[in-house]
């Protein structure tokens, strides 16, 4: 009997050191963290996201998610961040989507670099066909990494677009030539 | 011929299993919740008309949980959705996916006690004679799989027994009784492989693969057996027109989408009701025949 207690209070503990180790916020604790004010001085990199893809592909996207996709595609217009040191693609992305109240969803995780972005207003990958997902660019080209991976510098100009063609719309559609 | 005493086992093996056939299909192919509650409350009902009180409590004890965990589990893995109720880790805990993830549980319930009235109507004799002409080895290996859980649960019985006549299972800690039910459970998994092997090597020594070889079945196809049959894809043919206009179209993410409710979708509502809740139907039927009869005599 001795043994048993032994065994419960372990499973108890461990239990505990789970939900004490899981960080509990309400939507409102969540949104509101990360307001801050760029100062003069500070490094700083620009972030957008849009879809405009999708109205060349309007059959394909089910029509309960035409309410998340903004007249004219663009779910953040070009906005400022401070850039903390090693911040990377994932973490100001992160930060845009709290600041401005943007669902994102993501798997993997920041720690290991593994981040991979499945949706960002809703908008999943293959929501808009089998070849669409999010994509994004960094002062008008596509690295090949991770977004966990992609550390910043400064005036580094991100774009978030959301591909319905394996990112060669967004390649061929002007996005990089602008 | 009915020796379950379930009056929906009557029927023919084709009628019974175009019925459960067309039934499961309904169910795993839609996440409307009216139907899918439909088609859980048709199994249940069932399964308690023919559950002896016993059964049904070990049933309550198993599926109760097993609700409730899969209810549970998918708003921690599914993060869709645009309602969030709180956050966890950083991601959303979301009213769409618990929604999501209740649906789920009713549609793994149905089709699991569809399933179970499945292995309860149809027995070993039934799946032999419908598939054994077309397909030998199909027919034995369905019998055998059907009839696999029953036959481990009996097998469990006498293993542990002969493990506490052995003089285990005494001590009180949960955790060496723990540690005996493994051992039980792995004389029991060794049992049935040697088991599997050794049924299909007895039945190839009776010769059941030979060419020429003939089937006996005392099952006929009468006018009630037709009736049932016409009723079902006539039920099933009405279910599947409101599939295919949308009617029974459903989506969770982002947004729970309503439920349809025109003149159409109640009709295949109704329909999917009346298929799903068939063998109750015959239960109930069969016994107040059997309640009126008696107070005849």
């Amino acid at each position: 009997m001795k043994k048993d207690v032994i065994i419960f209070l372990l499973i108890i503990m461990l239990c505990a050191v789970f939900v004490l180790t899981t960080d509990f916020k309400t939507v409102d604790e969540y949104y509101l963290e990360n307001a801050e004010n760029i100062k003069e001085g500070d490094a700083t990199v620009f972030i957008s996201i849009r879809c405009d893809t999708v109205f060349d592909n309007a059959e394909k996207l089910a029509p309960a998610l035409w309410e998340f996709v903004p007249e004219d595609g663009v779910i953040l217009a070009e906005t400022e961040y401070v850039l903390r040191d090693g911040d990377t693609v994932f973490d100001i992305l992160t930060r845009a989507a709290k600041t401005r109240r943007i669902q994102m969803e993501y798997s993997g995780s920041a720690e290991s670099r593994t981040v991979y972005i499945e949706g960002i207003s809703h908008l999943y990958e293959f929501s808009c066909g089998e070849l669409s997902g999010w994509s994004y660019l960094v002062n008008g080209e596509i690295p090949q990494l991770g977004a966990s991976s992609y550390t910043l510098s400064d005036g580094d100009v991100i774009e978030w677009v959301y591909t319905c063609d394996l990112s060669r719309d967004i390649l061929q559609g002007g996005v990089a030539n602008e | 011929m009915n020796k379950n005493g379930i009056a929906f086992s009557r029927f023919h093996p084709v009628s019974l299993f175009c019925y459960f056939l067309l039934l499961l299909l309904f169910t795993v192919f839609t996440q409307n919740p009216v139907l899918l509650t439909l088609a859980l409350l048709g199994a249940l009902l069932f399964n308690a008309a023919t559950n002896t009180a016993r059964q049904t409590l070990a049933d309550i004890k198993f599926y109760v949980p097993m609700f409730l965990l899969v209810a549970l589990v998918n708003p921690l893995f599914s993060h869709s959705g645009a309602t969030p109720l709180f956050f966890m880790n950083d991601n959303p805990v979301t009213l769409e996916a618990v929604l999501c993830g209740v649906n789920i549980a009713v549609q793994l319930c149905a089709v699991m006690l569809a399933c179970k009235a499945f292995s309860k109507v149809m027995e070993s004799d039934k799946l032999l004679a419908l598939f054994g002409k077309v397909s030998p080895k199909l027919a034995v290996v369905l019998s055998m799989a059907l009839r696999f859980i029953p036959l481990l649960k009996r097998k469990w019985g006498e293993i542990s027994e002969a493990q506490k006549a052995l003089g285990y299972f005494r001590e009180e800690s949960v955790f060496s009784r723990l540690a005996s039910y493994a051992r039980v459970f792995s004389a029991l998994v060794t049992w049935a492989l040697e088991n599997a092997v050794d049924t299909s090597a007895s039945m190839s020594a009776r010769g059941y693969e030979l060419a020429g070889k003939k089937h006996f079945s005392l099952f006929r196809f009468t006018r009630g057996d037709g009736i049932m049959l016409a009723l079902t894809v006539a039920l099933s043919a009405v279910t599947l027109a409101g599939f295919l206009l949308g009617k029974a179209d459903f989506a969770f993410y982002p947004r729970v989408s309503t439920v349809n409710t025109d003149i159409f979708s109640i009709i295949t509502y109704a329909a999917f009701g009346i298929l799903s809740l068939l063998p109750f139907i015959f239960e109930v039927k069969e016994v107040l025949k059997w309640k009126y009869l008696r107070s005849k005599i």
